[in-house]
């Protein structure tokens, strides 16, 4: 589903606009052969810009701007786009000021797909930008994460039990994951995740990426939708984020302002117990 | 400053899954799956994820080499194409004349692509005369 | 269950508190339990949720993180890090279906040589009524 043709065109005709200044605008591009990320600059077809199926396109922005630090380029991304970006401004892997967010809201349908609480992209976090597209309510979360708490620890070992058996270690997840770009990944690291070994009863692969994922996740469902072996991953991390912000009242990519708070100390980002 | 997204077969395996290489002014810097891919799906294996790592890799060999001095020598030295074919023609004639077409067996290799491998089976037993052909696959 | 069933412990203390306080325990005589492996690292902050986990991995059945109380952390707020971190990490065992009272986080400075005993004694006691983590985990 593209969207309404009125999106498109206001989406074709302002990216048109906007590479009379930018050297660049980075978006889904569909050719006879298919659909990727692009680079499109001035005198490029735009009728080729399309807006599925959804890539991580903020690691892109990264890598682009690190290559080219000067470059206006801008970038057309949904929420869970900008969420990615602010986190990464965050930690200093993309520059805010040389970029250009087209912001495109999700229909309520794909809100739904995503269990995505947040489908609209925040662009008040951004020098500079433009929503497009009509922003729908939230969905609801994932049925597995609504009745987590009712979950005993046997019902939920059973599951991640049989969820984990399944993976091959492809490090898909980490590889697609919007928010990831250590050069040196504690999961390569065969003191923490041994080579050569599918996953183990205990997690470890999953443990530490679920853990690295607190106050960063920014439920883009990228990972899942990479995994070849299905897995339901961001019921795992949605919950661990559920905690970040009740006991830090944090919530990643919602405002520039708020630093991770993992790495601050108590006063510049309190606990608060007692909430569950 | 260009980049766009190149799309290709993996090399590793028969699956075939495809996948997009980041060509960044035309260099290649990663990897994304194929979404649109109606087995794949967007899925890709850890050799997928990692299939251009080969392409700029220092072990990556871009010349033939040779063992001038015969198997008992270590080094390796660097050869022309044509020295390399000439000299696996002769040592394959020569092996076949002294021990018979059987002492000779070719391996083929799911990195190939279906016609290389018809042509290395069609060597083997048309002009060979071998029947003695597997395939890393199978191992 | 293995009613003879010791379980292993690994503890991380901090070299400034919990470790001296350890030490100090020992030098008292206090009854602490044999089945607490210490691991000496210089300040809570530096535990890292890998390394707790690696201690389950390697076959603790419980892990204790003892650092100094939040105020008197030798490196100022190294310990803040570790208040936020391990509650976070316990929730997480728990979400995936492991006893998240088989890991505990607690504060003992170096003259509280009877609260280490204290919290090494429950915390054995804890992890013997849960029973060895293996089969927790086997059950899958």
């Amino acid at each position: 589903m593209v969207g309404p043709d009125s999106l498109t065109k206001e989406l074709h005709d302002h990216v048109a606009e906007k590479l009379e200044d930018l050297d660049g605008v980075l978006a889904l591009r569909r050719t006879d052969v298919g659909t990727a990320p692009y680079l499109f600059q001035k005198g490029d077809d735009l009728s080729e810009l399309v807006l599925q199926p959804r890539y991580p396109l903020g690691k892109i922005v990264s890598r682009l701007q690190k290559r080219y630090p000067d470059a206006p380029i801008g970038v057309v991304v949904r929420g869970c786009d900008t969420r990615a970006l602010v986190e990464m401004a965050k930690r200093e892997q993309v520059d805010p000021d040389n970029l250009y967010v087209i912001g495109i809201a999700c229909t309520a349908d794909e809100a739904e797909a995503c269990h995505c609480a947040d489908p609209a992209p925040d662009l008040g976090q951004w020098p500079q930008g433009r929503l497009i597209g009509v922003p729908t309510e939230g969905a609801s979360a994932h049925p597995l994460v609504r009745q987590y708490r009712d979950m005993s620890l046997e019902e939920r070992r059973r599951f991640w039990g049989e969820q984990f058996r399944k993976c091959i270690k492809c490090y898909g997840c980490r590889d697609i994951c919007p928010v990831c770009f250590c050069e040196s990944c504690a999961l390569e690291d065969p003191l923490w995740v041994e080579p050569g070994e599918l996953a183990p009863p205990f997690p470890m692969f999953h443990l530490i990426k679920a853990m690295h994922m607190a106050g960063r996740c920014v439920a883009c469902r990228q990972c899942e939708l990479a995994c070849p072996a299905h897995i339901p991953l961001t019921v795992l991390y949605d919950l661990i984020v559920e905690d970040v912000g009740d006991w830090l009242g944090y919530q990643p990519g919602r405002t520039m302002d708020m630093a991770p708070p993992l790495s601050l100390t108590l006063d510049q980002a309190p606990f608060r117990t007692g909430v569950k | 400053m260009e980049y766009r997204n190149v799309l290709t077969t993996c090399t590793y395996c028969g699956a075939g899954c495809t996948l997009y290489l980041q060509v960044l002014d035309g260099e290649i810097v990663g990897v994304l799956p194929d979404k649109e891919h109606p087995i794949s799906r967007g899925g890709l294996c850890i050799k997928g994820w990692n299939a251009a790592s080969f392409v700029d890799h220092p072990d990556r060999l871009t010349t033939p080499l040779i063992r001038r001095g015969g198997s008992d020598q270590h080094e390796f030295e660097e050869a022309t194409w044509d020295e390399a074919l000439d000299l696996i023609a002769e040592k394959l004639l020569s092996a076949r004349r002294e021990f018979g077409s059987d002492s000779i067996g070719f391996l083929a290799s799911a990195k190939c692509t279906n016609e290389e491998n018809y042509l290395i089976q069609k060597l083997a037993r048309a002009v060979i005369k071998t029947n003695n052909v597997d395939h890393c696959a199978r191992l | 269950m293995n009613e003879s069933f010791e379980p292993r412990i690994v503890a991380f203390l901090c070299n400034w508190c919990s470790y001296a306080g350890a030490d100090n325990a020992g030098i008292a005589r206090m009854q602490s339990p044999a089945n607490v492996l210490p691991i000496r690292v210089m300040c809570s902050g530096r535990v890292s949720p890998e390394m707790v986990l690696r201690a389950f991995r390697s076959g603790a059945d419980g892990v204790l993180v003892l650092g100094c109380h939040i105020g008197e952390c030798h490196y100022i707020d190294g310990n803040h890090r570790t208040a936020k971190r391990m509650p976070l990490m316990r929730n997480l065992l728990g979400y995936v279906g492991v006893n998240p009272d088989r890991f505990r986080l607690d504060w003992v400075s170096s003259a509280e040589a009877p609260k280490f005993a204290q919290v090494t004694g429950e915390f054995v006691e804890t992890v013997r009524a849960l029973g060895p983590l293996e089969e927790e985990m086997g059950e899958q």
